[in-house]
């Protein structure tokens, strides 16, 4: 069961497809989970439609419609590309960011409990997957930035919330938490960030930047 | 309250449709130019919005109607419109031309829990586009002007305000108006 979602903003820069790359791979991942947010999206895509059909429509260049006919013949019908089935119900989505499933992934560790593995990095904005044994402590962080998360496997806890499977998180520049992983199993999330963190302790101030945080 | 398509929204979206059924079964030349003519222009009024250049956006209009010859087979009418559709091909083509990102698109295939739309809330879903459009038009043009820049203007909400010389907060707030308002008129429960 999903208690938390993008809100309307967020769901519209996905549908308007003004979210950058790691954003909407954020989004992406929760609908896999989520078909309340597969039935938003649908319906801002249909505003979208509306919209455009309510343009004004601009002029064409001459010759643009016998330019088109003229290449039909030469291409062919589209293929829906075929992916190979997740063996550890890995959303599709993501696959194709890890190049595998989830229980493929080379985890770097960052201390006893916890491990991660970048994905991409555009500019300043970092995906990225992270995973803490159960108890695991993040300890209190700042945002400079905004950053996205969804669970993917296990759950957390933070002063907001209880998180599990497919539920997503902002924490917006300037905010502040710690998040603790939940008994049972590890706690695995994708993570996007716009921005550095910034920790409380001595020792994760100066092992932070190393790790690129 | 559900409001009342108008008479003439709803047959344009089945005149549509057939078209496209016609260029996905028998691969109708004609459909295909009767489609192309109402929509090339729309898609490139649409990518001129979004800042594209000139001849980038003829390219990729073109290049759209192209893609909508290739998928015909795949397009299902109790999703969405064919100008909903067109939208989606139209705005990933650009993500992938201009800003040179990939989308990160649901596989159709790959929905974790198996609770597609029912053929009940299919039905709603075809009707969409019609009851937006309906619905558009009753809100006040400030509300409208948040929601175009929100979707064709590829700019942070910042930004919009500055250049609309009005403060964040009333760009917000107008687009949060707007969406709540356009929800009622999907019959959504607030």
């Amino acid at each position: 069961m999903i208690h938390h979602h993008p809100g309307d903003e967020l769901l519209l820069a996905y549908a308007a497809g003004t979210a950058d790359e790691a954003v909407s791979l954020i989004v992406a991942t929760h609908m896999s989970y989520c078909a309340v947010c597969r039935e938003r999206t649908a319906k801002l895509e249909s505003l979208g439609g509306a919209l455009l059909q309510d343009l004004p429509p601009a002029e064409l260049e001459a010759g643009a419609l016998d330019n088109v006919l003229a290449r039909l013949d030469a291409v062919k019908p589209f293929e829906r590309p075929r992916r190979a089935a997740s063996r550890d119900g890995t959303p599709a989505v993501l696959r194709a960011y890890i190049g595998g499933d989830l229980s493929t992934v080379r985890w770097r560790s960052m201390g006893p409990r916890l491990s991660y593995a970048p994905l991409f990095k555009r500019g300043k904005v970092s995906a990225r997957l992270l995973r803490g044994v159960p108890g695991a402590d993040s300890g209190v962080h700042h945002h400079c930035g905004t950053e996205f998360t969804v669970v993917l496997q296990g759950g957390y806890t933070d002063p907001t919330g209880n998180y599990g499977p497919g539920d997503l998180q902002v924490m917006e520049d300037g905010m502040s938490h710690n998040v603790v992983a939940d008994p049972g199993e590890d706690c695995v999330n994708l993570a996007v960030t716009t921005g550095r963190l910034k920790f409380d302790s001595l020792l994760q101030k100066i092992a932070a930047p190393l790790f690129g945080f | 309250m559900v409001l009342r398509l108008p008479m003439s929204a709803k047959p344009e979206v089945q005149e549509m449709n057939a078209l496209l059924g016609r260029v996905a079964m028998e691969r109708d030349r004609t459909a295909f130019a009767a489609l192309f003519s109402h929509f090339a222009p729309r898609v490139k009024a649409y990518l001129l919005r979004q800042g594209a250049p000139a001849a980038v956006a003829e390219d990729l209009a073109q290049e759209a109607l192209l893609s909508l010859w290739r998928k015909a087979h795949l397009f299902d009418p109790a999703k969405a419109s064919v100008a909903t559709w067109l939208f989606t091909i139209a705005r990933n083509l650009r993500i992938d031309a201009i800003r040179r990102e990939k989308r990160p698109e649901l596989d159709p295939e790959d929905f974790m829990p198996e609770t597609g739309p029912s053929a009940d809330q299919s039905m709603v879903i075809a009707d969409d586009e019609s009851r937006l459009r309906l619905a558009l038009k009753e809100l006040p043009a400030d509300q409208v002007q948040v929601v175009q820049l929100s979707f064709f203007a590829d700019k942070p909400h910042s930004q919009i305000a500055t250049e609309l010389g009005i403060p964040l907060g009333t760009v917000k707030s107008r687009l949060r108006l707007a969406m709540s308002r356009l929800k009622r008129a999907l019959g959504e429960m607030e």
